[in-house]
């Protein structure tokens, strides 16, 4: 079966579109319209480069991903993602040529799913979605017109950007909003007259101690407290910053972002009465795409059997709630217990100086919560080392710390982000302090 | 209703992007390359000879956590039947299914280890240097034209469609595929041609000027050589025959090793045989000498002559060795003497080095090596290089 591949038009995907659509209405899902742009599997992998953003700045390491994913592509070790689609009013989404009719159908219904996510999870509220197409376009150009500029220039350019892009994702971490020097300021000033009112008089060494928090939302910090960058590398610091916000909130629902698309996607299949020809190959593809990766944690996998169980126990109701608020740290801390590791089949492997690796933990009786624990370290913003700025010393050296959660930085790394900060930071030094083996380590 | 739109553009939107990372690799390998010349696996190889060459300033650098000792992951298992402490991967091998689509943390494959031949190598090594003054016997000048079956491209003309690489490509995609899962023969037979499998024959024209010129390479092998300074003075040489083949084509090499007789001999026994004994460094010289005498009259010819030891001599030859040298730096356009010497090693008498230094001047140099890491800056400053010492 399936030896010769249909012909189908934009029509027909029109008629399916429309078909979709009404059914997701009619399951109160709430999307961006979208657009589909459809492309051949060349022009998908420059997309993917750019993480399907239409318009994005000029970077070599771009480039790089580029010819990573051709070659692994070519190489027949991967295949593309069937879907891309970007976080924006309205979504954009790249359908490849290639694909045969019944994927366009699943792609098209899973993609509402990220629409509809994208547009109503509560980490997404402050990435503006309605300017961020045209944002990143005029950036590009800003960026261009900097290498072209003959006091600026490629290089110096390129640099910059290598060094903000090796902190770009050191940035807020749990959705507090960042206070600025001036509303420390503010708030310090109040705190410091109410007391006097009662009669207290604070220390004023006190009080400028206060005036910087631990900050951990790095780039922000040097735009901040940094002096003497030059006009072009302050655009450059919000570029990089503004984007790292923007993606940040998909870093952190990866599991329940594509957990709710394939939930999505199977139920829509179930209501289109698609005949055999086109039933039967989505099914098994949408199998493909939920299966465990042995050895790894596949984020449809997970979501989806998250969705799956909360609609079985709590009704659809709770799903919409958990697509609203949640994120992956928090779902698969309050959602996923014993019996549910035991059923997703996870466990926790340790790694040995010769190489060897061998299982540290079983979803059982005993271990199921350190399986647990190992899958929330290794999920979201917890993949990202937590850096932040502790001080600035009286001779300006920024004092960086680590905040350890038992694991380790990769130090030949480390040392060359520290590297990358000190040309960064104008004000002076630049210290990291961490844990290595169990000891206060000063890079 | 959501809007359908054929991507219509034959824009290819990361093309900048790839050169500059395709520059930034090129440069990477030039800036690697200088430590691995002077590797013993090198010396003695032929151009097609492919090397691994780590290179560095490519990788993203990120904070990412220590994979190392130790450190923890978690995963799916493929059955029940899984318990605690049982070994899951020995040694290497397997690495994350991660998907470079997203920005992520994995610490992906960011370090690269480039193979390219000798000949690449070479191209790398030598595009910024020359030899001097080989403008000036232009007598036996002539132009050679060659058509050349040069390997494959990606692009050409229809009728230098190669049918046998095209179907080798895709029969390698196929097979990877079926490996990896992402295609099974048994439920799609068809597996389609891609535009990246075509290949195409090239054919080259190369049009190149025959310059005849000679280069000899003298050795002392005696026993004061150590193994660790012959191999000094392979790699010195290997870098220069290497340099030598790739800029001219006509070009004919002497060898002639020495104690305190010299012999001449071929490549293959120049670049790998040893042998012991006293020094009379002015036998190797005077060998030459005569050779030019018979076979490269320098009229006609471009003479190269370099001469390495470790700086000792039996003091009677001395003013002899001065001689010789002395009428070699005459017939030729370039000559060099290439002391290999650790710098604590005692000499006795007086070494080479000073002997020679009468004769120092643009087309006579003095060159000392007394470790692998000289091998590379000397050899550049021979040749005046633009490369920058770092």
């Amino acid at each position: 079966m399936n030896s010769s591949r249909e012909t189908y038009s934009i029509k027909d995907l029109k008629v399916y579109d429309e078909k979709i659509s009404e059914i997701a209405r009619s399951n109160k899902l709430d999307w961006y319209p979208i657009n589909y742009e459809i492309c051949d599997y060349y022009e998908m992998i420059g997309h993917m480069a750019y993480h399907g953003m239409p318009s994005h700045y000029n970077h070599w390491s771009y480039g790089k991903s580029f010819e990573r994913t051709h070659f692994y592509y070519n190489a027949g070790m991967e295949g593309l993602p069937y879907e891309l689609i970007i976080n924006s009013n309205p979504s954009i989404a790249y359908l490849m040529l290639q694909n045969d009719f019944y994927l366009q159908v699943l792609i098209m219904a899973h993609c509402v799913g990220h629409s509809d996510f994208f547009k109503n999870n509560r980490c997404f509220k402050d990435t503006d979605p309605e300017t961020v197409v045209s944002k990143m376009r005029n950036a590009k150009r800003r960026i261009q017109d900097y290498i072209e500029d003959p006091n600026i220039g490629q290089e110096k350019v390129e640099n910059f950007l290598d060094a903000l892009h090796t902190v770009r994702f050191q940035t807020e971490r749990y959705g507090i909003p960042r206070k600025s020097k001036e509303e420390i300021k503010k708030e310090e000033i109040e705190r410091f007259n109410s007391y006097k009112e009662k009669g207290i008089i604070l220390d004023y060494d006190v009080l400028n101690k206060r005036l910087l928090k631990k900050d951990h939302d790095l780039l922000s910090f040097l735009l901040e407290y940094s002096r003497g960058y030059q006009k072009w590398q302050l655009d450059l610091i919000e570029i990089v910053k503004d984007e790292s916000k923007y993606f940040m909130p998909q870093i952190k629902t990866k599991i329940l972002n594509e957990g709710w698309a394939s939930f999505w996607h199977y139920k829509i299949l179930h209501e289109l009465n698609l005949s055999d020809s086109m039933h039967v190959p989505f099914l098994k593809m949408h199998n493909a795409v939920v299966r465990p990766h042995i050895g790894g944690v596949n984020p449809y996998h997970v979501g989806f059997y998250i969705f799956q169980k909360l609609e079985k126990e709590h009704g659809i109701e709770k799903c919409f709630e958990v697509r609203e608020i949640h994120d992956d740290v928090s779902a698969i801390r309050l959602f996923l217990d014993e019996e549910d590791f035991r059923e997703l089949n996870m466990f926790a492997y340790k790694r040995e100086k010769n190489g060897d690796v061998f299982i540290s933990e079983v979803s059982d009786n005993d271990d199921w919560k350190s399986v647990r624990s190992e899958m929330i370290k290794n999920t979201g913003v917890n993949t990202i080392p937590h850096i932040y700025v502790d001080r600035i010393e009286g001779d300006g050296t920024l004092v960086l710390k680590h905040e350890h959660d038992g694991r380790d930085l990769d130090l030949d790394y480390a040392d060359n982000v520290v590297e990358s900060i000190r040309h960064l930071w104008q004000e002076g030094n630049v210290k990291l302090f961490t844990i290595i083996e169990n000891e206060v380590w000063e890079i | 209703m959501s809007i359908f739109k054929k991507h219509n553009t034959n824009a290819d939107r990361s093309a900048s992007d790839r050169r500059r990372h395709k520059e930034k690799i090129e440069k990477a390998i030039k800036d690697g390359i200088h430590d691995i010349v002077a590797e013993e696996s090198i010396i003695g190889q032929s151009g097609k000879k492919k090397i691994k060459i780590p290179v560095r300033g490519i990788k993203e650098y990120r904070f990412i956590f220590d994979q190392g000792n130790g450190s923890k992951g978690v995963g799916a298992a493929p059955g029940k039947d899984i318990k605690k402490g049982q070994k899951i991967k020995d040694g290497k091998k397997q690495k994350g299914k991660g998907r470079p689509d997203k920005p992520g943390n994995e610490k992906g494959d960011d370090s690269y280890d480039v193979e390219i031949s000798l000949d690449e190598l070479a191209k790398y090594l030598f595009d910024d240097l020359e030899l001097p003054e080989l403008e000036k016997k232009k007598s036996a000048e002539l132009f050679s034209e060659k058509f050349k079956r040069k390997g494959y491209r990606k692009k050409g003309i229809r009728p230098r469609l190669s049918k046998k690489e095209t179907l080798k490509n895709k029969i390698k995609r196929k097979n990877a595929a079926i490996r990896n899962k992402t295609h099974d023969p048994s439920e799609d037979e068809r597996f389609t041609f891609h535009e990246d499998d075509l290949k195409y024959k090239h054919i080259a024209v190369t049009k190149k000027p025959i310059t005849s010129a000679v280069i000899f390479f003298i050795m002392d092998t005696s026993g004061s050589m150590t193994k660790r300074k012959k191999y000094l003075a392979r790699s010195f040489f290997f870098l220069l025959y290497q340099f030598i083949r790739y800029r001219y084509q006509n070009i004919e090499t002497v060898f002639i090793s020495h104690t305190t007789e010299a012999v001449e001999v071929n490549e293959d026994d120049f670049f790998k045989k040893g042998s012991s004994g006293g020094t009379y460094i002015s036998s190797g010289l005077k060998m030459a000498y005569e050779i030019t005498k018979d076979r490269y009259p320098p009229g006609t010819w471009n003479i190269y002559t370099f001469h390495c030891s470790d700086g000792e001599n039996w003091q009677e030859d001395n003013p002899k060795a001065l001689e010789y040298m002395s009428k070699l730096v005459d017939l030729s356009q370039l000559s060099g003497y290439i002391q290999i010497k650790a710098e604590q090693d005692k000499i006795w008498g007086q070494e080479m080095a000073k002997i020679f230094s009468p004769l120092v001047s643009d087309s006579f140099k003095v060159v000392n090596i007394s470790g692998k890491k000289d091998v590379w800056p000397e050899f550049a400053r021979l040749f005046g290089g633009k490369y920058e010492l770092q």
